[in-house]
């Protein structure tokens, strides 16, 4: 994975998703300031409306794969033992996939 | 993966001068490293963002129900820090993608706009600890 992600293209990656988080997170802060929803029914109508969620979940995995790349350049600074690196990156990478799942299941199972 | 100043060619040891008192930190050294600290706070506070928003579709009480919960404790002033993490590393990332684009790379105009972002991630650290006090 890190041979996948190394060099210019994490690079690229790191600033193509922070583009899309930036703008995406500063749409969401002044839309839900400028018409605040009134309640549950207003709220979840508004996420769940297919175009802001899929534009939602698109948000999750640049912010997943933004996380990834960060965190893995901050271990492969500061992590010196192999084995203690390789440990905190096998857990964070399954926290991050586990967290992908969870905003699926967030995002597409709508029960009340 | 793998340099390792165990392996420098010339088996040259650099000067170690870890004195925290006495080293002088550029500001823009600062604006970079808070920019990571800032994007570690961000990344353990993922799942908390994402619990928020899973109770928040389902339970129309949510806000006040965890309101009330942290309301009465003093650590809710530990939430400045996200608030920090979030504000900070959103403007210093505008910043770097503005130095990657070859804007205000001169040293006096990097220096200038390290403070901005700095200041500007305080700012909103204490706007939010003023409202939560």
């Amino acid at each position: 994975m890190s041979q996948a992600l190394g060099g210019l293209r994490s690079w690229l990656l790191q600033r193509a998703t922070a583009v899309y988080l930036a703008g995406f997170a500063v749409y969401v802060a002044v839309a839900l300031a400028a018409t605040p929803p009134p309640d549950l029914a207003a709220w979840r109508a508004w996420v769940l409306a297919p175009p802001r969620a899929i534009a939602t979940a698109l948000f999750f995995i640049a912010l997943l794969a933004h996380a990834w790349v960060g965190v893995r350049d901050v271990a492969l600074d500061y992590v010196r033992p192999a084995e203690l690196r390789l440990t905190v990156l096998a857990v964070v990478a399954l926290a991050l996939l586990a967290q992908g799942l969870w905003v699926a299941r967030i995002l597409l199972v709508t029960g009340p | 993966m793998g340099t390792t100043t165990e392996s420098r060619p010339l088996g040259r040891r650099r000067p170690r001068f870890l004195n925290l008192t006495q080293i002088r930190l550029p500001v823009g050294a600062l604006a970079s490293l808070s920019h990571r600290a800032s994007g570690v706070l961000l990344v353990l506070a993922t799942p908390l963002a994402l619990f928020l928003l899973d109770r928040s579709l389902h339970d129309p009480d949510a806000a006040r129900e965890l309101w009330g919960a942290v309301a009465g404790s003093p650590w809710r002033l530990l939430l400045v820090l996200p608030v920090w993490a979030l504000a900070y590393h959103l403007l210093a990332g505008l910043r770097f993608l503005a130095l990657d684009l070859g804007r205000g790379e001169s040293l006096p105009a990097a220096r200038a706009s390290a403070k901005v972002v700095l200041l500007g991630g305080l700012a909103a650290a204490l706007a939010t600890g003023a409202a939560l006090l």
